[in-house]
């Protein structure tokens, strides 16, 4: 994983940000949504089309693992599933798309726009060595799950480091 | 569209006649609202909905979109990082006369409810007749 992936905002067209390794306590989610949203909201309303060119489509993402298989699911109502890429590395998967908006209509005009569009991209950062060849992802529902096999070597790997005494 | 054709609810809460039963949390489905010629319509973003757990009612003049999403079934896994939590979904409308209530179609594809509410005639004049007595 290179140096980019790993700052937290960058700030341009494409934003790569990796996944930190942490748990989010369930308690804290729905501020963290509300937080989210306020300062959606507040950047909407001071900044009218502030990043409303660059695409403000921005998947959530959820991983889960047991001592087998890495799970990562992505929300992506509305898109199609040839507009997703998903590419495997030996440290990080990345997610990127475009989510088209819906066929224009002749006269159509708009009330209320919550919902987002554009180009985005997640580079999610892998632990454990992951068996490519057995990769898999379905599409269903508006959310891409994707399954990604440990690989046997990978599964505990760990080496003591001895400390030398001088 | 006419002031007041199609509003969306701000406290969706206080509309709800009874109470939830499901200790779930409930999100709000971001929506996109349009008119055409002869339409209105909303898109609403409900990733991990079908058309099996969707439900449109209308009452009275309270249109409402709904959707129960059943727990994940983790299988032993461990969550290690989450943006999103699973819920189910709530968001009312109130809609005017100018919609013809009949009409009010459904499409659900790629967790992305599409609700049309074709708009009503112009309101025919009738004249009323009066009686004697």
């Amino acid at each position: 994983m290179t140096m980019r992936n790993m700052t937290p905002w960058k700030w341009g067209r494409s934003r790569v940000v990796p996944a930190a390794r942490e748990a989010t306590e369930r308690y804290l989610e729905p501020l963290h949504y509300a937080m989210n949203e306020l300062f959606r909201e507040f950047t909407r309303s001071a900044f009218p089309g502030f990043g409303e060119e660059q695409g403000t489509f921005y998947p959530d993402v959820n991983m889960t693992e047991d001592e087998r298989e890495v799970k990562v699911t992505a929300e992506l109502p509305g898109m199609d599933e040839n507009d997703i890429e998903i590419s495997l590395t030996d440290e990080t998967l990345t997610i990127k798309g475009e989510k088209k908006t819906e066929r224009e209509e002749k006269g159509k005009e708009s009330y209320y726009m919550e919902r987002t569009f554009g180009s985005f991209q997640r580079v999610l950062p892998l632990s454990g060595r992951i068996d490519a060849t057995k990769a898999d992802a379905t599409f269903k529902k508006g959310v891409l799950s994707i399954t990604l096999p440990k690989l046997e070597a990978g599964k505990a790997e760990s080496k003591k480091i001895r400390i030398k005494t001088t | 569209m006419e002031k007041n054709t199609l509003n969306v609810e701000k406290n969706s809460g206080e509309r709800q006649v009874a109470e939830r039963t499901r200790d779930r949390r409930t999100c709000i489905p971001r929506v996109d609202i349009y008119e055409t010629g002869n339409d209105i319509v909303i898109l609403a973003d409900m990733p991990e909905a079908d058309e099996k757990s969707v439900t449109l009612n209308l009452d009275k003049d309270v249109l409402t979109i709904e959707a129960s999403i059943e727990e994940e079934h983790m299988g032993g896994h461990t969550a290690f990082y989450s943006e999103y939590g699973l819920g189910d979904y709530y968001r009312a409308f109130t809609v005017s006369d100018a919609i013809d209530r009949e009409k009010i179609e459904a499409r659900m594809k790629d967790g992305v409810l599409r609700v049309v509410l074709p708009k009503a005639g112009p309101a025919k004049a009738r004249k009323i007749s009066v009686n004697a007595g």
